[in-house]
């Protein structure tokens, strides 16, 4: 009987899980789909602190901002799941300095090419997106994107000055006003300009807001469809009382708009030889 | 545990600290420091709107703010900015009948926006230069405006008075503009010149017409 030296065998290291399988990998994974499930749910939450439609054009932008909004949750998700985990799970609770890292990656191929692509298609996506809504809105010269069969824009002339706007309407007589009326389905033209430094005229719920430079007239045109009283702001910090430079617009019926032109022409003043119209 | 009490007491300290300044800063601005004037009561009027009372405020409008003797006897800081006086911060009666007396003492020019050489907001939409009634002057003899306003943002009553206040051809002799309205409830409420009268700054809508003291200023409805 001979005895045979038998070498003891090493065992093959397990082998390193691949990263997806890594539980690290996995408890991100669900912490980003649980986050993003969360954003998508409340996407509309933005569209909805802008304080409501009351035109065509603001409910453009809601709906951008929904879409956005929705589009940017799982891109937030992934950095807030990486956060909380790294906070929770890698945070170090020694006294002393901790120990130093291992040397950082030089490179991930997969990981640079999902970055890559991943930011550009939602990239791509937002570009487009944006161009064609800006091509959507008729602002100077853009009155023909209006809907076929669109009714003849009122031209209203919104003039600032510190700290209070006025409206005048050339097409109604010339009417003027403190406050805008308008009737309601009914295209506005807006001709905005300031008497003394850059304002911004910015119907809060119409998603209107446009620069009033001196010296320059800047258009923009708004559908209003709904009837009801909304903000008017300046969005363009412009002096002391800046924040209170408010007044309302009254979005009404053709025939209260009619009843309300009717009683601004009967109690205007007389013209004057050297009045000049409005602004 | 300590360090969450560190926290804390440096976050308190953080927010002390900002308070503070921001109160250091609101007390040492002059414009909070204004003297008040408050319209006088006299009785009540029979209005539109019922039984009111009716409140009466007499102010004035100057080319310098060496005349008036509303900055001091050497003018104050800006003795060359036009100005309105005794001051620009107005207390009025809530829901009241006011009448305001403006004596112009200034000169003036053509308005760059004749919206506001118009009258508006007031009771009958006119107001009286020197006794006669009128609801608009000429754009281009305008001195000054008496202009005010509510925020709607803030929910206030819509108000909206305007008045323009002829120039006077001769600065020793005033033109004296009267014009009554309605206040509306309780709060803060502002006013300013819009004829731009300024220091050649911001098309003239720069110095004592963006300063309260000279040509803008608060209204407390009380």
């Amino acid at each position: 009987m001979s005895d045979t030296l038998v070498e003891p065998v090493e065992e093959a290291p397990a082998p390193e899980p691949r990263w997806w399988q890594r539980p690290e990998t996995k408890s991100i994974f669900w912490l980003w789909l649980t986050l993003t499930i969360v954003g998508l749910c409340f996407s509309w939450v933005p569209a909805w602190l802008l304080g409501g439609s009351a035109s065509d054009q603001m409910r453009d932008i809601e709906q951008t901002m929904t879409i956005f909004t929705a589009a940017a949750a799982p891109v937030a998700a992934l950095v807030w799941a990486v956060i909380i985990y790294s906070l929770v799970k890698w945070r170090y609770k020694g006294d002393s300095p901790p120990p130093d890292d291992a040397p950082g990656f030089d490179t991930n191929v997969p990981t640079v090419v999902i970055w890559v692509i991943g930011s550009a298609v939602l990239t791509l996506f937002v570009f487009v997106w944006g161009l064609i809504k800006i091509a959507d809105i008729p602002s100077a010269g853009g009155v023909a994107a209006l809907p076929a069969g669109s009714a003849i824009p009122i031209e209203v002339q919104v003039t600032g000055q510190q700290w209070v706007w006025n409206f005048t309407y050339p097409g109604l007589g010339g009417i003027q006003s403190d406050q805008l009326y308008l009737p309601v389905d009914h295209p506005v033209t807006f001709e905005v300009t300031s008497n003394d430094v850059t304002h911004s005229f910015w119907i809060v719920q119409m998603g209107v807001k446009v620069d009033a430079n001196p010296g320059a007239v800047t258009s923009t045109v708004v559908n209003p469809t709904t009837i009801g009283t909304f903000d008017i702001r300046c969005a363009e910090l412009c002096g002391i009382l800046h924040a209170a430079m408010q007044t309302q617009a009254k979005v009404v019926s053709d025939k209260d708009f009619a009843a309300w032109t009717a009683q601004m022409k009967a109690t205007a003043p007389a013209p004057l030889p050297s009045d000049e119209g409005g602004g | 545990m300590k360090r969450w009490g560190l926290l804390v007491l440096t976050v308190v300290l953080g927010a002390l600290f900002v308070g503070a300044v921001g109160a250091l800063f609101s007390w040492a601005s002059p414009q909070s420091r204004l003297p008040v004037q408050a319209a006088e009561v006299r009785g009540t009027a029979n209005t539109p709107k019922g039984v009111l009372p009716h409140a009466f405020l007499e102010i004035s409008s100057w080319a310098d703010s060496m005349a008036g003797n509303c900055h001091g006897s050497d003018g104050g800081p800006q003795p060359d900015w036009v100005t309105f006086c005794p001051t620009t911060n107005f207390q009025l009666p809530a829901n009241a009948l006011v009448t305001i007396t403006v004596k112009q003492y200034d000169g003036g020019e053509k308005i760059t926006n004749p919206f506001f050489a118009r009258v508006h907001g007031t009771v009958g939409g006119t107001a009286t230069l020197n006794g006669k009634p009128f609801t608009q002057i000429d754009p281009a003899k305008v001195g000054h405006t008496f202009t005010m306003h509510s925020i709607s943002g803030e929910g206030q009553d819509s108000v909206f008075v305007s008045v323009p206040l002829q120039l006077t051809d001769d600065e020793a002799v005033a033109n004296v503009v009267e014009f009554s309205f309605y206040t509306p409830a309780a709060g803060t409420y502002y006013w300013n010149c819009e004829f731009p009268c300024g220091d050649g700054t911001l098309a003239k809508f720069g110095g004592p017409m963006a300063t309260q003291g000279y040509m803008a200023g608060t209204i407390a409805v009380v």
